[in-house]
């Protein structure tokens, strides 16, 4: 596509009217391109105008069911400076979220429902707790939203459901998970990528968390497939019980 | 704090730069002030989303998660690149498209076949909206618009389709839709005086 082209999708875009791919695609555009960024932003306060010309008259229980919750979601924090800089790029991950839930809700197809809400909803709770799980939201958002990925997704040995989202392309895995049986807490389940018939450690899933996602540590070039053992608290440099799951990746 | 948001004349209208004081006292956890938020937005929230859902139920559920959705992120409000009105708008819109394109595979042939009776949104605008002088201005201006330009706009906006959609619906080429959309909003832009 040529530029002049992706210059004439600001307007989709600021209306949501571009299917996934294209989206992506023009996000891209824009980090470079500061008039489609100005033009975009004033096409979405255009747009806006046109919310306020539908508005009603809310019932008064979604403001108390509202007020209600508020007081227990934890805010979010600024955003580091760095990413504010950029016009758009603050968009970042409330524009990615769709990704995941879109890919999600595709994952969710292929195992019990309820798994797409759980990933997403276990994602929001760990963004919202550190910096750190935010990033980690991020990455595994990337995977979810990288045209290549393979989505494989298995029932773990001892119940809840694990899947693995791998991008040859941008290097990376990512693990969703739900309902995994509780441990007790000197032991935590390990991530494992096969490499020429040894299991190599790839990361442990959050102590505690039985549902949500996480990436894994390396590539997942050259790997055969990933799997998941219960090692005692910490991990261990090789497995030592036999995997619950084990997923081919190719 | 409520008199900016509740206590003047026209309570669903803060004065410019209103909403966005708000917000920044949101973002350090002020609820009194995310009251007033909510009282500013929630109506137009409500009315976007249900556009695009039409299910009241459903609506009424994705409006709640976008109104706390403002409360959890008001920290990453960035008033350098909009309006906060045009923020919460575009988190509302997004959330409302996602949840229709999750579901749309099972339903796209009765969404389409809905689509086809659907008459310019404008048309059916609820008696109950606050809003007198913005509807009044936004038909103004929508009428001004070409009829492709128009319904274009008003299907990706309210109802939430991708321009293929559009495009399918209104039995025209990609690449004219592509163009409306754009030079549609543009003069909507222009009519409404709005600038970023």
């Amino acid at each position: 596509m040529t530029t002049v082209d992706l210059h004439t999708l600001t307007g989709a875009y600021a209306l949501d009217a571009l299917p996934e791919a294209e989206e992506r695609e023009f996000a891209g555009h824009l980090e470079a391109c500061e008039a489609c960024a100005r033009e975009v932003a004033e096409l979405r306060e255009t747009a806006a105008r046109l919310a306020l010309a539908v508005a009603e008259v809310p019932p008064t229980a979604l403001r108390s069911r509202v007020m209600a919750a508020i007081p227990e979601v934890r805010q979010l924090p600024p955003r580091a400076r760095q990413d504010t800089v950029r016009p758009l790029r603050a968009r970042g991950w409330r524009q990615r979220m769709p990704y995941l839930a879109a890919a999600a809700c595709l994952v969710g197809a292929a195992v019990a429902g309820g798994v797409a809400v759980n990933a997403e909803h276990e994602a929001d709770q760990a963004r919202a707790h550190t910096a750190r799980a935010e990033q980690q939201a991020a990455q595994v958002q990337s995977v979810l939203a990288a045209p290549d990925a393979t989505v494989r997704t298995a029932a773990l040995k001892g119940g809840g459901t694990g899947t693995v989202v791998a991008s040859k392309q941008l290097g990376r895995t990512a693990f969703l998970y739900s309902d995994l049986p509780a441990l007790p807490g000197s032991h935590v389940y390990e991530l494992w990528y096969s490499r020429n018939g040894t299991m190599v450690p790839a990361g442990l899933v959050a102590s505690g968390s039985t549902s949500g996602s996480t990436v894994l540590a390396g590539a997942p070039a050259g790997a055969a497939g990933v799997g998941v053992t219960v090692e005692p608290h910490g991990g261990s440099p090789r497995p030592t019980t036999a995997p619950v799951l084990l997923v081919p990746l190719s | 704090m409520r008199a900016v948001a509740r206590g003047d004349d026209q309570p669903s209208a803060p004065r410019p730069g209103a909403l966005e004081t708000l917000l920044d006292r949101v973002s350090r956890g002020d609820q009194d002030a995310f009251d007033g938020v909510y009282t500013a937005v929630a109506g137009s929230v409500l009315g976007l989303v249900r556009r695009v859902l039409r299910d009241p139920a459903q609506s009424e559920e994705v409006a709640q998660e976008v109104l706390i959705e403002v409360w959890r992120s008001a920290a990453r409000f960035d008033p350098r690149q909009g309006s906060a009105m045009a923020w919460i708008m575009t988190v509302a819109h997004r959330r409302a498209v996602d949840r229709v394109r999750s579901a749309q595979a099972s339903t796209a042939r009765e969404h389409k076949a809905a689509a086809r009776d659907h008459r310019p949104a404008f048309d059916e605008v609820s008696e109950q909206v606050e809003r007198r002088l913005e509807r009044e201005q936004v038909r103004r201006c929508l009428e001004q618009l070409t009829a492709l330009q128009r319904e274009s706009v008003t299907l990706a906006y309210y109802r939430g389709y991708t321009y293929r959609e559009t495009a399918d619906l209104l039995d025209t080429a990609l690449g004219t839709v592509k163009t409306r959309l754009r030079d549609g909003l543009i003069r909507l832009r222009d009519c409404l005086g709005v600038t970023s």
